[in-house]
């Protein structure tokens, strides 16, 4: 997907009819794991919205205010009026600028999503922050939460703004973005998820964090589809190191398996953790991945 | 068992060309780089390929290892090795091959002779020979002809090998198993080679002194021929002309045989016959002027040999049996008038004369005409035993005699008494009489009363005693030994029997002695040949079978055929042990010819199949992604 240029667009991530559509989009969390402070999210519990929830026996000390006082009248007991308890929800983006995210549009496709799923929680009154893990110095790195319509355009500046690069593996990344993060809600990992070290640390850090755990892999079309043919000497974008391998042609079924069983074992780490996990091709079409992937498996709503 | 040898070992130096190869391998080996995201995915990948695959790191230097085993190949050829045989170690081989009539017999199918496969072996082995390795080549039939001696130059060989055609002789090892012996002499030989088709003489008197390999060819197809040829007198003017054919065949085999006289068809007679049979045929002929007999036999179907069909036969002019009996041996003339077909004379005295004689029967060793085909001497000590046997007057007595002897057959003589007695000079014996060429054919009591001796045609029987004086005369074995001396010189002067002559060397003609004759062969090849001086002509040698014509100037004397006549070679049989003097060799059967098999060529091979498979390994996708 091109990235609009025109100066009536909003963002450059994508067009003002995605942005449209999104506008009317909510996400979907698999629990209701919200902040007590004000939001849009329902409580469990009792809150002081407008929407009626049930009925309670008076007991002492409860506000009269609450008090339906035309069933006290038919009933000549007094009841309480509960109403639906509205939290915030807190977003937590963290988006992967490795190098390794460099390929393919996989970075543009991060921040693309990133900026839909932010924009939702945005529109919805949610807490949305945003971190995006690379190495490079002076560039900013964490948006802070925030909520409300205004904070639309912060938010599409910060994720405009992400250049990408360094060897920050994802594990690393989500860590360093927990120790700047305060709340419960979800948090939407962006990233292509090849990193040689262990996610169950990070991954249950979040999760005790309060935190529902969305991973959503980007590959690029050559990742997902590799065509290999003799010897290759393979240099890894982030670390430089070098794989020497034979008949390329050869291998390209064992690498199939190889990332089938990757993306089997992120979506069982994320569903164990109440979370949900889907992997996404850079060159698919950003409506496509929105309004029809990720709508029919739940993560969002119209 | 063989062994594997290098023509140029000092090749192998070239291995080290290996060193500069691998560093220049790793010098200039270069993958394409493809830089991609991580190498995550593709490091599991390589460790389960390393798990499931154990020949990933074989794989990984596959090109090095090909270009190793390239180079080793190369230089392998370089090297030329050859895998030794058993026979071809040695530097010097000498190979006998049988170039009898059986050789030239051909094979139903293919139409190639057993000769024609042995030269294609011999011609396969010499483009095989090794730089030190040298053959002679030797051809043998009856006799053996060193073809080329010990030489590496494969012209020479080839050409030797090429000029080979098969005689119409048969076969035999010993003549050239002693040429090869005394032509090995300096070499370090300690094995031959004969190459043969198996139809040889079993039987060699021959102490090897070298091992033997006999290398076989497989047998020709069915074959008939005449194996025999010969004729009887049966009356004054009649001949009966028998004819045997055998079948070297395992179904029975059919043809005719036709008999032409003086070149004239006048009979003929269809025959059948199978392996390990023959059969006899008979032909009345009456004819009383000498006749040149041919029995020409027509195979019905695929015949392997031709030599064998067609055998020539001489009948002489008829004519009575011409003795000379000295008028003082009345016993011997009365013994000798009573017999038919007999002409005697001498009653009138005098000596013999010429050589019109068949039979001179006489009481001194020195009368003219002594040279008869058969001479009976009667009371004559032959002057050269005079030192060895001496007459004694004392009583003899008949001891022993050779009861086989053509003029002692069906003869008694035990109770015969001699009153004078030949006797060994002491210090003599019958040893002293075989050197001088007497074979003792009477031995009495003390010394040998009957001797005979054999020089060319003629054979001479010495009576040490005077017969007169002995009881001999007055025993029934007396004119039976008369009759069997004029049979033996019946036989003699071919008046009661006469054989086909077999190939290789005419039979002795009595001609005018010391002339030039000529002798004219079935190809019109002719030689010069001196009678001797007794009136033999003999040696000329008739390795064709065909007609030979005696010339005198430019009249035809006389006319001979000859025939293969040989039932081991119309056979086709082949032996399977050669039996020495000594030891016994075996023969297999289908044996090739064992040699040094160079295997230079198959690394070339090998080399330039395995350089194509890499460049097509290579080729086919170099490090491409797309």
């Amino acid at each position: 997907m091109t990235i609009p240029s025109s100066s009536s667009q909003l963002t450059s991530l994508f067009e003002n009819s995605v942005l449209n559509q999104i506008e009317r989009m909510r996400l979907k969390p698999m629990r209701r794991l919200t902040n007590r402070s004000r939001g849009e999210h329902l409580s469990g519990k009792g809150g002081s919205s407008t929407d009626f929830a049930d009925y309670r026996d008076y007991a002492a000390g409860d506000d009269l205010r609450y008090v339906d006082w035309n069933i006290f009248a038919r009933l000549h007991r007094p009841y309480i009026k509960q109403f639906q308890h509205e939290e915030e929800l807190h977003v937590v983006l963290i988006i992967d600028a490795s190098t390794s995210m460099l390929f393919e549009n996989k970075l543009l496709r991060a921040r693309q999503l990133a900026a839909a799923f932010g924009i939702m929680g945005l529109l919805n009154v949610e807490r949305v922050s945003a971190y995006a893990v690379h190495q490079k110095q002076g560039e900013q790195w964490i948006l802070p939460p925030g909520s409300g319509r205004q904070k639309i355009r912060p938010l599409l500046t910060f994720l405009e703004q992400i250049g990408g690069g360094g060897n920050v593996p994802v594990e690393k990344a989500i860590e360093t973005a927990l120790r700047f993060h305060r709340g419960r809600g979800i948090v939407v990992i962006l990233s292509d998820f090849l990193t040689l070290g262990d996610l169950t640390r990070p991954l249950n850090l979040l999760y005790s964090s309060g935190l529902e755990v969305w991973g959503v892999q980007i590959l690029g079309d050559s990742e997902i589809n590799p065509v290999m043919q003799g010897d290759l000497r393979l240099v890894d974008s982030e670390t430089g190191e070098t794989l020497d391998i034979t008949n390329a042609s050869e291998l390209v079924n064992i690498y199939h398996d190889q990332r089938l069983w990757l993306q089997e074992t992120l979506d069982t780490l994320c569903r164990r953790r109440n979370g949900r996990f889907v992997s996404t091709n850079s060159a698919a079409d950003l409506r496509s991945v929105l309004f029809d992937q990720l709508c029919r498996q739940g993560w969002v709503t119209r | 068992m063989s062994w594997l040898s290098f023509t140029f070992a000092a090749g192998a130096w070239f291995l080290a060309a290996s060193v500069p190869l691998i560093i220049l391998y790793f010098l200039k080996l270069k993958r394409p780089k493809l830089e991609i995201p991580s190498l995550v995915l593709w490091q599991s990948v390589v460790n389960d390929q390393r798990v499931n695959s154990p020949f990933q790191k074989f794989r990984r230097n596959l090109l090095l290892l090909l270009q190793l085993l390239l180079l080793f190949l190369i230089v392998l050829a370089l090297m030329q090795p050859r895998v030794q045989s058993g026979a071809g170690a040695s530097e010097y081989m000498p190979i006998l091959v049988d170039c009898s009539a059986s050789m030239g017999a051909k094979d139903e199918a293919t139409g190639k002779t057993r000769l024609d496969l042995v030269k294609e072996q011999l011609l396969d082995r010499i483009d095989r020979l090794g730089p030190d390795q040298k053959l002679a080549l030797f051809s043998f039939a009856d006799t053996g002809r060193r073809l080329t001696e010990f030489t590496s130059d494969r012209r020479d060989l080839k050409r030797a090998v090429n000029a080979l055609t098969a005689s119409d002789l048969p076969g035999r090892l010993d003549d050239v198993l002693r040429m090869t012996a005394a032509y090995t002499r300096t070499f370090p030989i300690d094995r031959i080679t004969v190459m043969t088709d198996g139809n040889i003489s079993s039987q060699i008197d021959f102490e090897l002194p070298f091992k033997i390999d006999v290398v076989k060819v497989d047998p020709p197809g069915p074959n008939i021929g005449i194996t025999e040829f010969s004729a009887r007198r049966s009356g004054p003017e009649d001949w009966e002309v028998f004819v045997r054919v055998a079948g070297a065949s395992a179904d029975m085999r059919e043809g005719t045989l036709e008999l032409y006289e003086n070149g004239q068809k006048t009979a003929d007679q269809k025959l059948e016959v199978a392996v390990d049979e023959s059969q006899r045929l008979v032909f009345p002929v009456t004819t009383t002027e000498p006749t040149l007999l041919e029995a020409r036999l027509v195979p019905t179907g695929f015949d392997s040999m031709q030599t064998d069909n067609s055998v020539w036969l001489t009948l002489p002019a008829a004519r009575p049996l011409r003795v000379w009996v000295s008028s003082e041996l009345n016993a011997w003339k009365h013994a000798v008038r009573v017999l038919t077909q007999v002409e005697l004379a001498g009653a009138e005295g005098g000596g013999p004369g010429a050589l019109d004689y068949d039979m001179v029967v006489s009481e001194s060793e020195d009368i003219e005409g002594a040279e008869s085909p058969v001479s009976i001497f009667v009371g004559v000590i032959p002057s050269d035993l005079a030192g060895i046997v001496e007459l004694r007057e004392e009583i003899a007595t008949v001891v022993d005699w050779n009861r086989t002897s053509p003029l002692l057959r069906h003869v008694q003589l035990g109770d015969v008494q001699v009153g004078e007695s030949p006797a060994y000079i002491a210090g003599k014996g019958v040893k002293d009489l075989e050197e001088r060429g007497y074979e003792v054919l009477i031995d009495g009591n003390l010394g040998p009363l009957l001797v005979q001796r054999r020089e060319g045609l003629h054979v001479a029987f010495y009576f040490l005693f005077h017969t007169d004086r002995s009881t001999l005369p007055y025993r029934l074995g007396f004119p039976i030994m008369v009759a069997n001396g004029v049979e033996a010189s019946l036989k003699q002067a071919a008046l009661s029997e006469v054989a086909s002559a077999p190939t290789g060397v005419l039979p002795a003609l009595s001609v005018e002695p010391d002339r030039e004759y000529r002798v004219r062969g079935p190809g019109g090849d002719e030689v010069t040949l001196r009678s001797s001086g007794g009136g033999m002509l003999s040696g000329a040698a008739a390795g064709t079978v065909g007609r030979y014509d005696i010339l005198d100037g430019a009249d035809v004397i006389t006319s001979i055929g000859t025939g293969l006549l040989n039932p081991l070679e119309s056979s086709l049989a082949q032996v399977q042990e050669l039996q020495f003097t000594e030891v016994t060799v075996k023969s297999e059967e289908g044996e090739v010819l064992d040699s040094d098999f160079p295997l230079w060529w198959t690394a070339a091979l090998i080399a330039f199949g395995l350089m194509l498979y890499e460049w097509w390994y290579f080729q086919r996708g170099r490090g491409v992604m797309t």
